[in-house]
């Protein structure tokens, strides 16, 4: 009689050393560099990124079809996110908008696409931005540059941001805290945000992924039992709807991270003028 | 298949995100993927910034370059065979003009040519008209003339006959007066 396997939906977000290096000390602070299924997504993720974009960029008038894909990815954050958005003034930071959506794209869609690798246990088919660890790190390094480049385009102007102007002192008062809690709280919503997408549809995939082999492996009991195949079947209807929403939150949840991005940017380099 | 039990025992590092609650609040994993991301994100952003944007941003500039070039030189191009259209229709124009003028000319020469050469040979034919007509009133006048003088012969050569004697001349000249 075959037995289901056990239902463990968060075994996915575990993190396991795949080649382990000894921990840095610094101080009461522990670094493990040691190369884990995280490490391995990540890298491979940027290494789909390079790789794509050193074939796909080439200099031809009249694209092929990677360079035309390469290119629509970048006119999408370039000229409908970054040039709307921040005008002229935001060219600068047109790579640093592109790398995030990329990287974020790349390591939602390595969840999605090489997720059949989890069945054999390969460490690479790791989803990294359902890691909070990640995607507060890519949060915090967001907010930040935007902070960074806030100082250095204004200097202590940059305090203009929390004090919209046309007010009175006595609202000022008011107001200048909840702006200053709203910006200080933009890399946790920034983190949480696609950390719990990431979580969400991986948790709700891989249930109804279980329910398909576990109500399947009921239903050979025979007898009534057998009617288990029809949601055994749902089940499997659903995990391919499952599939395509995903695709799409994946894909989403990239371009809302860099225009996200984009907007925190504008705040501060078009300081002033047109807020 | 490997449970998350025996991943825990198998890593030292973390037994309790296997346990209960969510593996990503397991703390000690933090540093580590958080330095591996930095690491790799900064690869990713320095080759974006040094190759890939100049590069796609590039060549779709350059594109764009490409197509308002050619868009213009199109423009200037078709302008240009326009106003030599225009060109050799003025040119077309002028010589029908020309042409026109010319052949006006001939008519006008001919016509002059004729009507000189109509009214030289008129003159000529009136004058030779006025001699015939003055020749042959000069014969009337001088047949005229002698007409007395047949008639006086006659009458002298009648009287004669007659009479037997001639009559004088002062006779024969009385008789014809009356």
């Amino acid at each position: 009689m075959a037995k289901a396997p056990p239902i463990a939906p968060m075994e996915q977000f575990l993190v396991h050393p795949i080649v382990r290096f000894a921990p840095i000390r610094i101080g009461g602070f522990t670094l493990d560099m040691s190369i884990t299924n995280a490490t391995l997504a990540m890298g491979l993720a940027a290494l789909l990124i390079c790789g794509f974009l050193a074939i796909a960029a080439k200099r031809e008038i009249v694209p092929g079809r990677l360079q035309s894909a390469a290119e629509s990815l970048f006119d999408l954050i370039d000229a409908t996110l970054v040039g709307p958005i921040m005008g002229h003034a935001g060219r600068p930071y047109v790579p640093f908008v592109f790398s995030i959506f990329m990287v974020v794209l790349v390591m939602n869609m390595m969840g999605l696409v090489l997720a059949f690798g989890n069945l054999a246990h390969q460490a690479w088919t790791f989803t990294a931005t359902a890691q909070l660890a990640v995607t507060a790190t890519l949060a915090i390094v967001t907010f930040l540059t935007v902070v960074a480049i806030g100082f250095i385009k204004n200097g202590l102007g940059f305090f203009k941001l929390f004090m919209p102007s046309g007010l009175p002192w006595y609202m000022l008062l008011m107001v200048a805290p909840l702006e200053f809690l709203s910006f200080m709280i933009r890399p946790v919503t920034l983190a949480m945000r696609l950390f719990g997408n990431m979580i969400g549809g991986h948790v709700v995939m891989y249930m109804f992924a279980s329910f398909v082999v576990g109500l399947g492996v009921f239903a050979l009991q025979g007898g009534l039992a057998y009617l288990a195949f029809a949601g055994s079947g749902v089940s499997l209807a659903l995990v391919v709807a499952l599939t395509g929403l995903e695709l799409i939150v994946a894909f989403l949840q990239a371009f809302v991270f860099a225009a996200l991005a984009t907007v925190y940017l504008n705040d501060v380099v078009n300081l002033g003028h047109g807020h | 298949m490997q449970s998350p039990a025996s991943t825990a025992t198998a890593g030292a590092a973390a037994p309790e995100g296997a346990a209960g609650g969510l593996p990503q609040f397991d703390l000690t994993t933090w540093p580590g993927q958080a330095a591996w991301f930095l690491i790799f994100f900064v690869i990713v952003l320095v080759l974006m910034a040094r190759v890939f944007v100049p590069r796609i941003g590039g060549t779709i500039a350059a594109r764009e370059d490409k197509i308002t070039g050619d868009v213009a030189e199109a423009r200037r191009m078709k302008e240009e065979a326009d106003a030599q259209a225009a060109a050799a229709q003025a040119d077309i124009a002028q010589a029908r003009a020309q042409a026109m003028k010319l052949a006006a000319d001939a008519r006008a020469r001919a016509q002059a040519e004729i009507s000189a050469k109509l009214a030289e040979e008129e003159a000529k034919l009136a004058q030779t008209g006025a001699a015939a007509e003055a020749r042959s009133a000069a014969a009337r006048e001088a047949a005229m003339a002698h007409v007395g003088e047949i008639a006086g012969d006659a009458a002298a050569a009648i009287v004669q006959k007659l009479t037997g004697q001639a009559p004088s001349r002062a006779e024969l000249a009385s008789a014809g007066a009356a």
